[in-house]
């Protein structure tokens, strides 16, 4: 299988607050990963690390040549005053391939329109994106992430600001998109639930008791761990 | 009070300061859409009053006698240099670690606006009125800047019209502009110093109540008329001219100060958007 990203005894925080340290990670085509851990356990820094926005303190990350992200940030970052319409939203997901000073060209604005078409939103591409529903908002940058066409996708809480019905929909699209691009997958999320169902490998990040735990979904989903990280007595099916 | 004969008459006067007034209308209300949706309208209040400090001082080392210098870095070269000094300063440092960005921006306006009115009060030379550098002048402006300020301004649409997808995205999501692999900063630092340019020029023909009113208003106004980004940019285009051209025309019929009727202008084409955008919501 062929490894996108690698970490190599890598240390993540900022500048020199090391938040968790003695990180091994190989990521690879077709895996999904669920990141798990409590608010302000370092998910996000972690995120951002692999994303290469920000340098690990110490250690190596190496990137596949061939590697292309595709992002589906949280909504709520993006500033309202903005009337950015979904169409335009979803362009800006193709401009990883697209050079600056650089137009898009007929072949990016057929994959942009069949990216709205793959997450159901065709509909709502006249649309302002900060017109849109929580979930609507969702779907929106899960088509951003896939006009890029990547081969990995990184969501940030994409079910944070959505109800029942609509996680399980947005989680459902995911999945269909993974198959369908064969891509790997790397979420974020609060929810153990979610992550169970749909990750195939999980890692476990808390800052503040310096753990790191990566590994297959039998490996990490396991009940003395799953209860010591949480703090919870936890009763597993 | 003249009559609108009387203007029409006067056609040899107002032509000039009338096309420097439009273009800079047009110029401004398209940049201001990037200064209104960045929320930074405070740095552009701070770079006119650099701009009008560069004006200001030049003036002043001239009446010194310093006349080798100030043929050497004139008052548009000195707001000029001044203006993109303090716009690539903005762009790039961005992080503050005592204070907010806000109390740098507040510390430069201060600091240009207490320095312009010092060396207003010393400037000996009658003709350069301190008030007509801040509050703008109606009837002439320097022959050159009729050249001048239309040539900026097709510099600076030629630079965002290449630039304007990436311009855009870096205002937006300047996170996915990173991963992506964007020169950032480099497309931040030149989006500010088109604003930079735009304003040294225009503040010295205008003045920097004007050239401030037509940055933040335009802008302001259309986004309440439409939802559609470039129908935002066309929009303020036209009531950037719109606010100029009517200011220019107040101005010399009413014959009040020329910068305050642009900024009033302006400002009653905001008062209009907000009202139609309430009655549409409400219909």
């Amino acid at each position: 299988m062929k490894n996108l990203i690698k970490l190599d005894n890598v240390a993540i925080g900022y500048e020199k607050e090391v938040f968790v340290d003695s990180i091994n990670l190989s990521i690879e085509c077709n895996q999904f990963w669920g990141v798990l851990g409590p608010n302000g356990s370092g998910k996000t820094t972690l995120l951002k690390t692999i994303l290469n926005l920000i340098s690990p303190v110490s250690g190596n990350i190496v990137f596949n040549n061939e590697l292309v992200f595709g992002y589906v940030p949280q909504n709520e970052k993006f500033d309202p005053i903005f009337p950015i319409s979904v169409y335009e939203l979803v362009s800006m997901g193709r401009y990883s391939r697209v050079k600056p000073g650089s137009r898009i060209s007929q072949t990016d604005k057929s994959l942009i329109e069949k990216s709205i078409e793959s997450a159901g939103i065709s509909h709502l591409k006249d649309r302002t994106f900060r017109s849109l529903s929580g979930g609507e908002k969702q779907r929106a940058l899960l088509a951003r992430a896939i006009a890029g066409e990547p081969n990995i996708l990184v969501l940030d809480e994409p079910t944070a600001s959505v109800d029942i019905k609509g996680e399980a929909q947005i989680m459902e699209l995911v999945k269909n998109i993974q198959t369908e691009s064969e891509l790997a997958v790397l979420m974020v999320s609060h929810f153990l639930n979610t992550v169970s169902e749909f990750s195939d490998h999980i890692i476990l990040v808390d800052k503040d008791n310096n753990i790191f735990q990566a590994g297959t979904k039998s490996e990490v989903l396991k009940k003395e761990s799953l209860d010591k990280f949480f703090g919870l007595n936890l009763n597993l099916n | 009070m003249e009559s609108l004969s009387e203007f029409l008459n006067s056609y040899f006067l107002w032509r000039d300061p009338m096309i420097v007034g439009a273009v800079t209308g047009a110029i401004c209300g398209f940049l201001g859409v990037y200064v209104v949706l960045r929320r930074i309208i405070f740095v552009s209040a701070t770079l006119t009053q650099i701009s009008s400090f560069g004006v200001a001082l030049s003036f002043y080392l001239e009446g010194l006698g310093l006349a080798i210098f100030s043929s050497l870095i004139g008052p548009f070269a000195l707001s000029l240099i001044l203006t993109v000094l303090a716009a690539a300063f903005y762009a790039l440092k961005r992080d503050f670690t005592h204070i907010s960005r806000e109390g740098v921006i507040a510390f430069g306006f201060l600091l240009a606006s207490g320095g312009v009115i010092i060396l207003g009060d010393r400037i000996t030379k009658g003709s350069h009125d301190i008030s007509t550098i801040l509050f703008g002048s109606a009837v002439v402006v320097d022959p050159m800047d009729v050249y001048l300020i239309p040539s900026v301004a097709v510099l600076v649409f030629i630079i965002h019209f290449r630039y304007y997808k990436d311009f855009i995205f870096v205002s937006f999501d300047t996170e996915s502009a990173k991963l992506f692999k964007y020169p950032v900063r480099r497309l931040n630092t030149l989006l500010l110093i088109t604003v930079a340019l735009v304003v040294a020029v225009a503040t010295r023909a205008l003045g920097a109540l004007p050239v401030f009113a037509l940055l933040a208003l335009p802008a302001l106004s259309s986004l309440y008329l439409t939802e559609k980004l470039n129908l935002v940019f066309l929009f303020s285009v036209i009531i950037g001219v719109l606010s100029a051209v009517l200011g220019y025309f107040f101005s010399f019929i009413l014959s009040i100060p020329t910068g305050a009727s642009i900024a009033v202008c302006a400002s009653v084409f905001f008062i209009l958007a907000v009202t139609w955008r309430q009655i549409r919501t409400s219909i």
